[in-house]
């Protein structure tokens, strides 16, 4: 079984007392004072979506506030992977570079932006501060994406290829994201930590469907469907749904709201993808 | 164990077909930058798929695709690895250039309406090893038996922003790409698009060979620069994974991106791995004739792995003085006709140091 060993949400424009299946998540910091969670370094050129991924992940894991990136003379884990889910993370970037270029100043592009031409520089930029050197993936699968994410940690971990899994949905809200996407989108990320053992609280695996499917569970997680939908108080977390889904899923059973929460995933375009989140009988 | 029971890709040189004959004969697909502006992003040329209008991402991806859903008997999953993604909209849309809707970046809904067979699909975006990492989940999911057929797929055609980040770094304009040549001046992005079906042992149709494994890792090192150890675990991960020494690779299709850092990189993970006494295994490369396809690049290298082995490999396009770090490794310097190639491994890391090493082999007939 695949057990929910760490998870956060860090939220920075989350509205004080908001309450997400009665769980009242702590206060995130904004992305420009994510100094006093991470520490000073590893931090430059970092675009938001990446400094929110790291702040998510460095709350899942309980870490020192003000605690910075791995020591270069640190052996790496390569025996933990990292799966990001975002659509739109690096997009701001994409489009700075671009209208530089058209303007006729390709010699002032930032070389520092470099890596965020690629969407998966948040994947990397976490497997880089925290030295996880096992398999690396980006998720970039519309909809559907956060839910994608887990299914492939979830592989990963069944295939051997890691001990641990790391999963983050992070969307950006921005001039760009806004004009693109939707301008009541999410601001922020979420983080599970996924382990192959018995732990306490069990994530089953994600199913597929192309029409949607409620199974036997306490509370339903949906966006429409009939289920709770927390894109209501969230914005559209787009990409980060699932995982967003999964960390509010676990708090609702740790904190005893719930046995079981089922997430409904998707929409009509992409087909449906779902899984259970549960708590595991003490034995 | 999966086997690789078809590869279906596009390149600058045609078909999986045209482009494996035409690099046999040492064609070359660079040609003047089409369609962006040269001076704007400082980057002269490309290995383009031309066209008017020259195909998008998601055309050249369907292309290949299609195939994937004959006899696909309901749904057959689809694993997409891409670069860049469809963002020629959004960069058009940044410069006042048409209206852009966000869903267009990855390639789910358009492959669900034009291929329903095909399906659910998943696209990752794993830099220049998407496609290579697109088909390790591929077999996971065909090994564990959560799918009797599953397709890996991979796409990228060139983006602006990418262009201007090459075109920035560089000092020169590069002409062509030169894998592991002293003379080398860096990489060019080329188009390219590549489907593969991979299948459980039970298949009955035709098999191309036996996929035995792709390994995975991440250096944990540097954004853009790559790490040896990184790499060198990725082929290590490969090897035993799929239940083969070293000593077994006969022939290796490098990633060999003509960069200052890559090549050299990538030379001293091989000696590593396989050591310098000019007994190692031949090592091939195919961005020389038709560019760095990005997202699609493991599989156009898979798709020339698969070719040769028939015992045809084309000679390395591009390389005429080798990199001081090749010294006791055996570049492939003129086409070969009856080299013997039972196993091939094919190399292909990228950007943020995600790495993936696929091993396929011969099936004797």
């Amino acid at each position: 079984m695949i057990a929910v060993t760490g998870r956060s949400l860090h939220v920075p424009g989350l509205r004080p007392g908001t309450a997400l299946l009665g769980w009242v998540p702590e206060p995130s910091c904004e992305p420009e004072d994510a100094r006093e969670l991470l520490g000073r370094k590893g931090l430059l050129a970092k675009e938001p979506a990446t400094v929110l991924a790291l702040c998510a992940v460095h709350r899942a894991l309980g870490l020192e506030p003000g605690s910075g990136p791995r020591r270069r003379d640190e052996p790496v884990d390569s025996r933990t992977a990292v799966v990001v889910s975002s659509n739109l993370g690096n997009l701001a970037t994409v489009c700075a570079v671009t209208r530089q270029a058209y303007a006729g100043r390709v010699r002032e592009v930032s070389p520092l932006d470099a890596p965020n031409v690629s969407s998966n520089v948040i994947a990397s930029s976490v497997a880089i501060r925290f030295g996880f050197a096992g398999p690396n993936l980006m998720v970039c699968s519309g909809e559907t994406s956060g839910s994608d994410a887990l299914a492939i940690a979830a592989r990963l971990l069944r295939a051997g290829r890691c001990r641990r899994a790391i999963v983050v949905g992070v969307e950006p809200r921005d001039e760009v994201t806004e004009a693109v996407f939707t301008d009541q989108l999410f601001d922020g990320a979420a983080c599970v930590v996924l382990e192959q053992l018995e732990g306490d609280y069990v994530i089953g695996p994600v199913t597929t469907a192309r029409r949607p499917r409620v199974e036997q569970a306490d509370v339903v997680l949906a966006a429409g469907q009939g289920g709770l939908d927390l894109d209501r108080q969230l914005g559209a977390t787009y990409g980060a749904r699932g995982v967003v889904q999964a960390v509010v899923a676990t708090q609702a059973v740790a904190s005893g709201t719930a046995a079981s929460v089922q997430v409904l995933d998707g929409g009509p375009d992409t087909g449906y993808r779902m899984f259970t989140v549960r708590r595991e009988p003490r034995r | 164990m999966a086997l690789l029971a078809q590869i279906v890709v596009r390149t600058c040189l045609g078909d999986g077909e045209s482009t494996f004959r035409r690099m046999m004969a040492g064609a070359v697909g660079a040609r003047p930058l089409d369609g962006i502006d040269a001076d704007l992003v400082n980057v002269g040329a490309g290995y383009q798929i031309t066209g008017t209008p020259a195909p998008s991402a998601t055309e050249l991806l369907l292309q290949c695709l299609a195939p994937m859903a004959e006899h696909s008997e309901g749904s057959r999953p689809v694993v997409i690895g891409t670069g860049l993604r469809e963002v020629r909209p959004i960069e058009r849309w940044a410069v006042g250039e048409g209206a852009v809707d966000a869903g267009c970046l990855d390639f789910g809904k358009d492959v669900t309406a034009k291929l329903p067979d095909l399906w659910p699909v998943t696209t990752i975006s794993n830099a220049c090893s998407a496609s290579g990492h697109a088909l390790a989940i591929a077999q996971d999911m065909v090994d564990s038996g959560e799918a009797a057929a599953v397709v890996a797929a991979g796409v990228d055609v060139v983006a602006a922003s990418m262009l201007a980040m090459i075109g920035r770094v560089s000092q020169t304009r590069t002409a062509r790409v030169r894998p592991f040549d002293t003379d080398r001046t860096g990489v060019l992005l080329g188009d390219g698009a590549a489907a593969a079906l991979v299948v459980a042992d039970d298949w009955t149709g035709p098999v191309v060979g036996r996929l035995l494994a792709t390994g995975l890792s991440c250096d944990a090192f540097h954004e853009t620069a790559p790490s040896e150890d990184g790499i060198v675990r990725a082929m290590r991960d490969a090897h035993r994974r799929g239940g083969r020494a070293a000593a077994d690779v006969d022939l290796i299709v490098a990633h060999g991106t003509g960069t200052a850092l890559n090549d050299p990189v990538e030379l001293g993970a091989i000696a590593e791995v396989f050591g310098t006494a000019d007994a190692g295994p031949l090592v091939a490369a195919g961005k020389g004739a038709v560019g760095h396809t990005s997202g699609a690049a493991a599989l156009v290298s898979l798709d020339l792995a698969a070719r040769t082995l028939t015992g045809d490999v084309p000679a390395i396009a591009g390389l005429v003085r080798p990199i001081a770090e090749a010294t006791g490794i055996r570049l492939v310097r003129s086409p070969l006709r009856d080299a013997t190639v039972n196993l091939v491994q094919v190399n292909a890391f990228g950007f943020g140091g995600v790495n993936a090493v696929t091993l396929l082999e011969r099936i004797a007939s």
